[in-house]
């Protein structure tokens, strides 16, 4: 498939706006989660302007596509989209942080329209995404074909789009946590092929490089040996996301899980925070940060 | 000879899995979006599951922490999942995912675990602080049933109850069952304390299979003309304040009886409710801070209960030690 040169264009414009709204965020709290947050926006922008189906007029659609932020302190992300649809009142944007606000600290389901899942505590959000799948399998019983299935009975096997489908978005910290293997292994036992975690790849925890906290390479190789459908991509180019994301229309019925390993960059968008791979800022650094995105994105 | 309430009727001792396996059957034909979600433990109740919705069961394998999670996403999407497992790793290491997936959100997952300081598989399974554990977290509902019949009723109540419950079960494996305690149309109530022996002397609550030390410990201290007034406490959260209140002012003294650590567990929450509405000479009876280890039971010794005080002599020798508080302080009655 291709994509017109508008759309991606489109897409891109609408990224700017994303971090326009997510500059707003942090002005009104004075620090946040730059770096995340800002690796994660494009990933985002083409899921919730592009690929993922959804009725903005009823955050609640039962058979909405769901996406479930693990990595909940990119929220501010998120809220920056929310905002965009209409889900979350624009004026609120500035009230990140405070009591009452529907912009949380890490996102929280109870507080926010449009929030899927209460997050914070890593690791957590990939069963909690296969628990979602595993849902959608029971509730139209219609469990995808085995391995033998696939093999001896391909006459019988009829391709079907799932009701929803699930979208999980990791750290590539984040999968220091043994628990995202349990939800792996999980996943691929329960053939949950409308499943699609997409890692987001920024390079850095907060102590430093990944590769010297806690080295997750061969990072590939892992999703494969868990029997997942592994792609990588630019997680900034957005033609290569909404490629990749609407090429998974094709794969349903497959019975695998899928990952997309998108490599990003810390705090993208932002000279500062790139060049300090900074996770959580404040004070000057966000200072300086902040007045970049003001000149940059208005 | 001992008078018990109604709806008591002392039978002989038998362990609650048969009642819990009754129960989660009962509850799965009621309710069909009710699953069972397994740790490879085996799970109470497979039986109806394999013969009438082998669709329903969930074998999750050794990996609590993702069972956890998984439970709570598949509540957020209207089913009723029921976790089972032993209570060191259902609760113990999916602390955080119950914390974090299952509580804020209110979601509907029951989990059903096995605890208690009894059982001959040693310090690792005897595990005893998931009350503790527990009750400090928001939005869960803790239930601890004293016989094979009130384990069969919770299970439904706690099915139709919507939120998170935590259902205590005897550990199994050399743990001692409990006395059959209640009649078949025990009206089990999520919540409410019952009543199973008036007295005025003194109040024993008790919960879960110390019910049952509570209940021969009556007999024996009736013996010796001394008036206990047995109490049931099987909603361990939120507990009935009401009838601990009731007890103090008609009994004048409190002994807490638990199969669990007296740190955090039955013992300080009736303590708690003492101390701010009717301060109340008391004696809390349960695991001293320590770790458990093997024990096993013959017909001559019970080698844990004996190790532990938590026997009906142990019992009878609080129930006096706090009655001599009553009398020292002056307490009316």
């Amino acid at each position: 498939m291709t994509h017109s040169e508008e759309l991606i264009k489109e897409l891109g414009e609408k990224a700017d706006v994303v971090r326009k709204n997510i500059i707003s965020i942090f002005e009104g709290s004075g620090a946040g989660h730059v770096g995340g947050t800002m690796s994660v926006v494009e990933i985002v922008t083409a899921l919730y302007f592009h690929h993922m189906k959804l009725d903005p007029e009823n955050y609640d659609w039962p058979e909405r596509d769901r996406l479930i932020l693990s990595k909940a302190h990119s929220c501010e992300a998120i809220y920056a989209i929310l905002a965009e649809i209409g889900w979350i009142p624009k004026e609120k944007l500035s009230t990140y942080y405070r009591f009452g606000s529907p912009l949380q600290g890490h996102a929280d389901r109870w507080c926010t329209p449009g929030i899927e899942y209460s997050g914070g505590s890593l690791g957590q959000g990939l069963s909690f995404a296969a628990g979602l799948c595993l849902a959608e399998k029971l509730k139209t019983k219609k469990t995808p074909p085995s391995e033998f299935a696939k093999k001896y009975m391909t006459k019988y096997i009829t391709k079907y789009n799932p009701t929803y489908r699930v979208y999980c978005i990791l750290g590539d910290g984040e999968c220091h946590e043994g628990q995202v293997w349990e939800a792996a292994m999980f996943a691929t036992k329960y053939r949950l092929d409308n499943l699609i975690a997409i890692v987001d790849y920024n390079k850095y925890c907060i102590d430093g490089p990944t590769t010297e906290i806690l080295p997750i390479e061969p990072f590939v190789d892992k999703w494969k040996a868990f029997g997942w459908w592994v792609t990588e991509i630019d997680g900034h180019n957005i033609r290569q996301l909404v490629d990749v994301l609407d090429l998974t229309n094709n794969l349903y019925g497959d019975g695998r899980p899928k990952c997309i390993i998108a490599h990003t960059v810390k705090g993208h968008g932002i000279s500062k925070w790139e060049e300090s791979h900074s996770h959580h800022s404040r004070g000057d650094e966000v200072a300086e940060g902040l007045e970049e995105g003001r000149i940059k994105y208005g | 000879m001992v008078k018990f309430n109604k709806y008591v009727d002392i039978g002989e001792p038998v362990a609650t899995a048969a009642g819990i396996a009754k129960g989660v059957a009962q509850a799965a034909e009621k309710h069909d979006n009710m699953l069972a979600l397994l740790e490879d433990l085996g799970y109470p109740g497979i039986a109806w599951f394999l013969k009438n919705a082998p669709d329903r069961i969930v074998e999750c394998g050794i990996a609590e922490a993702n069972a956890a999670s998984v439970a709570a996403a598949l509540a957020a999407e209207g089913f009723i999942p029921f976790i089972y497992g032993f209570a060191f790793a259902t609760i113990g290491r999916a602390y955080n995912q119950i914390r974090q997936s299952i509580l804020p959100d209110r979601f509907n997952v029951k989990i059903m675990a096995r605890q208690g300081a009894w059982s001959a598989l040693g310090i690792s399974h005897n595990y005893v602080e998931g009350i503790a554990a527990t009750r400090v977290m928001p939005n869960l509902v803790i239930v601890n049933p004293g016989d094979i019949i009130e384990a069969e009723k919770s299970v439904m109540a706690i099915t139709d109850y919507i939120g998170p419950v935590f259902l205590n079960l005897e550990a199994g494996f050399g743990s001692p069952p409990p006395l059959k305690i209640f009649t078949e149309d025990y009206p089990f109530e999520l919540g409410k304390a019952y009543t199973i022996k008036s007295g005025e002397e003194a109040t024993i609550i008790a919960t879960g299979y110390m019910v049952t030390e509570a209940i021969r410990v009556s007999e024996l201290l009736d013996k010796e003309n001394i008036d206990v007034r047995v109490i049931n406490m099987s909603t361990i959260k939120p507990i009935d304040e009401d009838a601990i209140i009731k007890a103090a002012e008609e009994t004048g003294a409190i002994i807490t009886a638990e199969n669990h650590s007296i740190i955090g567990g039955l013992g300080e929450s009736v303590a708690a409710v003492l101390a701010e509405n009717i301060p109340t000479p008391m004696v809390i009876v349960g695991v001293e801070d320590e770790f458990s280890q093997s024990g096993i039971i013959t017909k001559e010794m019970d080698e844990l209960k004996v190790h532990f005080k938590l026997g009906a002599e142990d019992l009878a020798a609080a129930v006096k030690k706090c009655i001599a508080k009553k009398k020292k302080l002056g307490a009316t009655p």
